[in-house]
């Protein structure tokens, strides 16, 4: 055991290595000790910069110092024929290449157990981005599980992803922390040694990284829901409760027939916009009609005021969350479905919403979109192709039948698309508008039952706001 | 009438005597921790003895070497981005610069160093690493306020012990002095306007006093005595403020320091402020 002392290796390390990364980084070792009475162990951590292995030299006790060796990646050294001398000589290296794969570095990681030398190993196989932990290949659990009983010391770095991370050409002088986990017998089998590892680390980073400085992040946009539904579905009332609701923790904007701000669960009061005003006026022509070719006009007019009102009120009122009844740029796509449904299939469809909300796609002026959709290049030609798409919907689903008789116990003036047809039409528009969001723009969507207790859909309306919410 | 022992070796006879004296003390009541301010105190008077012993040249640039410590200290800590490196590396790199001028007493180029060249350069270089704008102006503002605050404040200790040595040793004790009344005045809690008045009461009569008792080692005037020794202790508490909000902003907790984790910075937050203003006061009023 005393013989280490006479190898120059050793001073190489003592000398040179440790005072320079001290005098140049500066390094702090937190749990030494748990390095301290093992007579063999297999050191895991994560990978960010080529200090790592380095770092993890100077915690080695000098005692095991010259029996140490780290597993090196040949393929990416290789370019570097002088290092790898360098190499070969402080760390002894066992060598693994990555693209050839012509060696078996486990066996041989295990031979060098055997004959009772310690190993260095990065389980994340390449240093990845900075700060982020990647999954570990399981060589790791591999070699733990044929030699159970070497002990295994999980070990986090922090501070070399910023002192030398993988984008930079030379390192800088910012300080390493090294945290040392307790020594751990593995049980089970690879995968789950692999990953039990990985958690270890993870636990590790959560507590070192805690209360970092961050910069504030710039103010995200609030957050846009939208219920969509066939005319008597109940999504107006649907959607102002849910408004209600979400307010206990701030203010919510809610546009349905009147654009109302809640705040802790009750309405406030608030002067209309001139906006408003114009859009309700609107609304009522459209409800006049008296065909559908009349409808048509003062409905475009109508939703694309109802979106400039959403605008309006995310960026005047500040609120946490719009509910809108209803969305302006889905509602418009499925009235273009509805009037030449015979064409409109999903992929139309995708373009249609990635045109109106000016998603970087192009209309060709001979397009076919615009055999379906003509409106499209008047939208476009205003400029009026900036609708906000929502980051959830909510669609609630309703028979027309049941939709209908709804319509009838109100008491209104039928208006004109408010058949059965028309509004089975719709119905299936919306159905086709929903895939098309989750699949092509990953918007969560959720389709609720509307003939359910509206206690019951509004309760379930709210989780998924909060868990979109959460996602975002 | 300058004596025979240097004044920095008579301080560091008597922070030795104290520091046992604590050592006691802290082993007889376990619970309390050795304090933070102590602990860099001992390496400023180990550079005051160095200029005083051996060599001027040699203790500016242990100063230099202390002053890359603390900055490399706080930028571990500031949240920099990828672009940032080429200006924080040109922000080390004006150590030397500044060390330099020190050095060769070109007094005129020193008080320039940073504040112009190091704030035009940082920033140029900041921006040619940087493919991303986005947040340029906040990093900029980060790497040139830690150069300012940690390298060209700290500077000013350096050119004060081309002076005289006897002066920087003062300045040190006299920091030391308000450190010690604020650690038993104020301690680890929030700094208020009743906190900070009661150490200033205790405190300023203290380094009057003292400042007039080493007259004979300064050869100030009477004033001019009263007058810095009015003045430290007001710099130390308004510093000491100021970083401790700097301090809660980069998540350094004063009952867990640690190297990297904001001990140095701690340590010296009392020196940053008093350091320059000091400095000048002597240079404008009593250096001749």
């Amino acid at each position: 055991m005393s013989g280490h002392w006479r190898s120059p290796r050793l001073w190489v390390h003592l000398l040179v290595l440790r005072p320079l990364l001290r005098l140049v980084f500066g390094v702090t070792v937190v749990g030494k000790e748990n390095l301290r009475d093992l007579d063999r162990f297999v050191l895991v951590a994560n990978h960010n910069s080529h200090l790592d292995v380095l770092l993890l030299y100077t915690i080695v006790p000098v005692p095991h110092l010259v029996r140490t060796s780290a597993v090196v990646a040949r393929d990416y050294f290789a370019r570097f024929p002088r290092l790898v001398k360098v190499l070969e000589y402080l760390f002894r290296p066992v060598w693994v290449d990555r693209v050839q794969k012509d060696t078996d570095p486990v066996s041989e990681i295990i031979g060098r157990l055997d004959a009772g030398e310690n190993i260095i190993i990065f389980p994340e196989g390449t240093r990845g981005d900075p700060g982020r932990l990647q999954e570990f290949k399981t060589g790791i659990g591999r070699v733990l599980a044929a030699r159970r009983e070497v002990p295994v010391v999980p070990v986090h770095l922090f501070g070399p992803e910023r002192s030398f991370p993988r984008a930079a050409p030379v390192p800088l002088p910012l300080w390493n922390h090294v945290t040392v986990g307790p020594p751990q017998l593995v049980r089970g089998e690879r995968h789950e040694i692999t990953a039990t590892l990985q958690r270890a680390i993870t636990d590790i980073e959560r507590t070192v990284s805690a209360g970092r400085h961050r910069r504030t992040e710039r103010p995200r946009r609030t957050r846009l829901v939208a219920v969509l539904g066939i005319d008597g579905s109940g999504k107006s009332t649907l959607s102002r409760r849910i408004a209600e609701a979400v307010s206990v923790r701030g203010r919510v904007g809610w546009v349905g027939d009147t654009l109302t701000l809640f705040e802790g669960g009750a309405p406030q009061d608030l002067q209309p916009l001139q906006t408003e005003r114009l859009r309700e006026w609107m609304g009522q022509q459209a409800k006049q009609a008296k065909s559908l070719a009349h409808y048509k006009i003062p409905k475009l007019t109508e939703l694309l005021l109802r979106d400039r009102v959403v605008e309006e009120t995310r960026r005047w009122y500040a609120p946490v969350l719009t509910v809108t009844d209803g969305s302006p740029l889905l509602n418009m796509t499925a009235w273009a479905v509805l009037y030449r449904e015979e064409y409109f299939t999903e992929e139309f469809c995708g373009r249609a919403v990635a045109i109106m909300s000016s998603r970087g796609e192009r209309l060709g002026a001979r397009d076919p979109l615009l055999k379906q959709f003509p409106e499209l290049r008047v939208l476009l030609r205003l400029g009026l192709n900036r609708l906000s798409l929502p980051d959830a919907v909510l669609f609630l689903d309703v028979p027309p039948a049941v939709a209908l008789e709804r319509i009838a116990s109100r008491g209104e003036r039928q208006q004109v698309h408010e058949t059965e047809e028309k509004l089975t039409k719709l119905a299936d528009a919306y159905r086709l508008l929903c895939r098309v969001l989750v699949e092509q723009y990953g918007v969560p969507t959720l389709r609720l039952d509307g003939r359910r207790p509206l206690d019951d859909v509004v309760a379930e309306a709210i989780a998924f706001v909060a868990a979109a919410e959460g996602n975002g | 009438m300058q004596p025979e022992v240097p004044l920095p070796t008579v301080l560091l006879i008597a922070l030795g005597v104290l520091t046992v004296g604590l050592g006691a003390w802290a082993l007889l009541r376990r619970d309390r921790p050795a304090a933070p301010w102590l602990r860099y105190l001992w390496t400023f008077l180990a550079v005051l003895n160095v200029a005083a012993w051996w060599s001027f040249v040699a203790a500016v640039w242990l100063l230099a070497l202390f002053s890359f410590r603390t900055l490399r200290e706080y930028f571990s800590l500031v949240d920099i981005r990828l672009e940032d490196r080429w200006g924080i590396l040109g922000a080390y790199l004006s150590i030397p610069f500044m060390t330099i001028l020190i050095q060769v007493d070109w007094y005129g180029f020193f008080i320039v160093s940073i504040p112009v060249y190091a704030f035009i350069i940082v920033p140029f270089l900041v921006v040619l690493g940087g493919r991303e704008a986005k947040g340029t102006v906040f990093s900029i503002g980060a790497i040139d306020f830690g150069l300012f605050l940690f390298v060209y404040c700290m500077g000013h200790l350096g050119y004060l012990l081309l002076f005289r040595v006897t002066w920087a040793t003062l300045f040190i004790g006299g920091v030391a002095l308000a450190n010690a009344v604020e650690a038993l005045v104020i301690g680890d809690r929030p700094i208020s306007v009743r906190r900070g008045v009661g150490m200033l009461a205790i405190a300023v009569p203290i380094t009057m006093a003292g400042a007039v008792a080493v007259q004979p080692y300064t050869e100030f005037a009477l004033g001019h005595s009263l007058g810095i020794g009015a003045l430290i202790p007001t710099l130390v508490l308004a510093g000491s403020y100021t970083v401790t909000a700097i301090e809660r902003d980069l998540g350094i907790a004063p009952d867990a320091l640690a190297p990297g984790r904001g001990q140095v910075i701690h340590g010296t937050r009392a020196y940053l402020f008093a350091a320059p203003i000091v400095f000048h006061y002597i240079r404008y009023f009593l250096e001749e």
